[in-house]
């Protein structure tokens, strides 16, 4: 006690109920790489770019405000819970700025300003800081959010302002329907798949779909994919599988009866399926740590997106499926655990 | 042996005890929850119905398995109430009570039970919703909702449910159409 | 002395809810709104009052290997007495608890307390702890259920209570709401028992050469 500084708070810890370990215990490998945690968040982010750029490019400027407030809200959260918590303030890892990121990619891009912010508090405060903060995080704390808004504001949820062109925008944006909605109420009301699916399948890989402001252009989410896997901040297992889980099972039950359910390819590029598989199940906090893992998970993700696509209450499934999976995440990191070197199991 | 006997005298005396008070308390409330189920009935029925001076619910007649309650003033039958449903909401039945005027006339609707979803289906129980229904009959109304090309607000976010409560108001007054000589079985109608 | 003890502790030393986590089906179920929260607390109330009295009565003439089913019967008889004469006098209230009254008979609460409480302590004690567990539950009911109609309807007592404007967060009268509310009110509940608590652990830490001891309520 005696080498502790005067000054030190732990001296006095009926005053200081934080004082924390701080063990520096030191061996190999020494060998420094520049990944921390601020990196990461830096290249999701890069990768993030196409996505909400395709998503300006088609909703204009409140998409712009949308992603800004979320932004500002969710690094805002963060730093007011940890100065009244009195733990460390870390917003300058990047992590709630790039969960605000990510939540405005999923909202519609006519969300106003105060559905944005509560989504930012639930996916904050209520999604991550309860559970501990960066790294403790069950579910994945914007889809969290999303799915709250979702159920909370169906109305203004779902309402989805038509794409055009950034230099043709017009204060009175009108409105339409997803390409999942769409086909969702054919199928309500006819028993049929109707024309959805037949749609110029070129506009939802462009972008040209009305839908959440980061989800609508395949391509460019597949390319901020891409560069995540070969900057290996993501491994190919979660998307591909997720994908193709997706593409195979809507594929056999579109050959059995086309009449009733639509292509596999539309399913593929319709929805939020490409931002879902590639950078919100790929979470590294809630997803298997094991690549067999991460192959039982992506199944489990596609399997649950094409139940409730196909015959639940909602249109759309990638966020209900991959916050489902999310609480397998424990479990299967136990069933997929490597065996010690030598251990006979 | 005495200890099964022990065992099986204690249960059972204890569950005779039960069972003999709780027949006596299923006795005393009896009246209770009759004269309940009719106040419930009757109170749905008023608000359906015009003023009237007797009582509806022994002035029905029943036809298909639906009972038509009467209701008349002076002698005359000033209206007609009567449940429909439809099994076409978003999460189970939709059940509506309707009052009529004998010419076919909607009065005012009642939804008496639903399921849909709180805050988007449920909007079906507001007022506004409600009285769009008012003074429609088979001839002077386009029955479906406005999206499907007819007369009647649908609910944004949930089209479904007012496609079923338009479905079910619909099918009872052609039903009614159907039997309505045999419900008003020749009694005086109000002018 | 000992009466009152057992009446203060169910409100909040043994919360039925928040720290023993007992009766969570109709905790979460029925905590939609206010009105429905003090219904069906006091319903519970009834039975427990009911059955603890009940039992502490019989408890020295019921053998040990019967006496879980001569509780449920005693149980489940004072629970349709309270079904009946709901159904017959607050019809109401009867329609908007629905199915959880018969349920009350599976309420963990009324047969934890048995096991745990009537059945070894006098008649005179457990119409305490009937009383403050009741009193308890139906506390925790009342929050959660304002929380939740005030969220997720913007009301109180039923009466409209922010402007027209306000947009109900309708999660939160949706199941997931129940659970959101009650995590984050057990979690006060436990932070505020930590900070009251008058005991204490010791870490000592040694670090680098240095040792430092860490003192924390638990």
């Amino acid at each position: 006690m005696k080498n502790v500084p005067a000054s030190n708070p732990a001296q006095d810890p009926e005053k200081d109920q934080t004082a924390k370990l701080s063990v520096y215990v030191s061996s190999s490998p020494h060998v420094h790489t520049p990944e921390d945690v601020p990196w990461i968040m830096r290249q999701v982010v890069y990768a993030l770019i196409p996505g909400a750029l395709v998503g300006v490019y088609f909703f204009g400027i409140p998409a712009i405000k949308v992603i800004a407030v979320a932004v500002a809200s969710c690094v805002a959260m963060e730093a007011l819970w940890q100065k009244l918590t009195g733990s460390p303030i870390t917003i300058n890892d990047g992590s709630a700025a790039l969960t605000g990121l990510l939540l405005a990619m999923n909202l519609p891009s006519g969300a106003p300003w105060w559905l944005v912010v509560i989504g930012s508090f639930v996916a904050i405060i209520i999604a991550k800081q309860i559970f501990g903060g960066i790294g403790n995080n069950p579910f994945n704390p914007a889809l969290v959010g999303r799915v709250f808004l979702l159920i909370s504001f169906p109305v203004a949820m779902t309402t989805w302002p038509e794409p055009r062109s950034f230099f043709t925008q017009t204060a009175d944006a009108t409105t339409g329907a997803t390409p999942l909605g769409a086909l969702k109420t054919a199928i309500f009301e006819h028993g049929t798949i109707g024309a959805a699916p037949e749609m110029n399948l070129m506009d939802p890989f462009l972008g040209n779909v009305g839908g959440s402001l980061g989800e609508i252009s395949a391509l460019a989410l597949i390319l901020g994919g891409v560069y995540l896997i070969a900057r290996r901040i993501i491994t190919w297992h979660i998307p591909v599988v997720y994908i193709a889980t997706v593409a195979v099972l809507t594929g056999i039950l579109w050959l059995i009866n086309p009449e009733g359910y639509a292509n596999p390819v539309f399913h593929l590029v319709a929805g939020g399926l490409m931002l879902g598989a590639f950078f919100m199940a790929t979470d590294m906090v809630t997803s298997p740590i094991t690549n067999m893992g991460k192959i039982i998970f992506a199944v489990g993700c596609g399997a649950i997106t094409v139940v409730i696509r196909l015959w639940g209450g909602y249109p759309e499934g990638v966020s209900f499926a991959i916050l489902i999976m999310n609480a397998f995440v424990p479990l299967i990191n136990r069933a997929t655990k490597p065996t010690k070197f030598g251990v006979v199991r | 042996m005495k200890e099964v006997i022990r065992l099986t005298v204690v249960l059972t005396v204890v569950c005779v005890l039960a069972g003999l008070s709780l027949s006596y308390v299923s006795d005393a409330t009896e009246e209770a929850r009759a004269y309940q189920d009719r106040l419930e009935l009757l109170s749905s029925l008023n608000m359906v119905l015009p003023e009237h001076d007797n009582e509806p619910d022994s002035d029905a007649v029943i036809i298909d398995d639906v009972t038509y309650y009467i209701s008349k003033k002076d002698g005359k039958i000033n209206g007609i109430a009567f449940a429909t449903s439809s099994d076409k909401g978003y999460s189970g039945a939709i059940r509506v009570m309707m009052g009529i005027t004998p010419e076919g006339e909607i009065i005012t609707i009642k939804i008496l039970e639903q399921k849909e979803t709180p805050g988007l289906g449920t909007k079906i129980t507001e007022d506004w919703f409600i009285d769009q229904y008012k003074g429609k009959s088979l001839n002077n109304a386009r029955w479906a909702v406005k999206k499907d090309g007819g007369d009647f607000e649908q609910i944004s976010g949930a089209t479904i449910s007012p496609r079923a409560v338009t479905v079910a108001v619909r099918t009872g007054l052609e039903a009614y159409e159907k039997n309505k000589q045999e419900i008003l079985g020749g009694g005086d109608v109000v002018q | 002395m000992s009466f009152n003890k057992e009446l203060i502790k169910g409100i909040w030393k043994e919360n039925p809810i928040f720290i023993l986590v007992l009766g969570m089906c109709p905790t979460l179920a029925v905590s939609t709104s206010v009105i429905n929260g003090v219904g069906m607390g006091i319903a519970t109330t009834f039975v427990l009052i009911c059955s603890n009295i009940a039992i502490a009565l019989v408890r020295s003439y019921v053998p040990d290997q019967v006496r879980i089913p001569v509780y449920v019967v005693l149980i489940a008889s004072f629970v349709t007495v309270v079904d009946l004469t709901m159904n017959g006098f607050f019809r109401g209230l009867y329609h908007a608890l629905g199915i959880f009254i018969p349920l009350i008979v599976v309420n963990c609460i009324i047969l934890g307390r048995a096991e745990a409480f009537a059945s070894k302590n006098s008649v005179f004690l457990s119409i305490a702890d009937a009383i403050g567990m009741g009193a308890g539950f139906t506390l925790a009911l009342v929050m959660l259920g304002s929380i939740r109609e005030l969220l997720g309807n913007g009301s109180l007592f039923g009466f409209p209570v922010f402007g027209g404007g306000y947009e109900p967060v309708l999660v939160m009268i949706l199941p997931p709401g129940a659970f959101f509310t009650l995590g984050i009110l057990t979690g006060v509940f436990s932070a505020v028992a930590k900070y009251r608590s008058k005991k204490w652990r010791k870490y000592v830490i040694q670090d680098l050469g240095k040792t430092t001891v860490v003192r924390e309520r638990i």
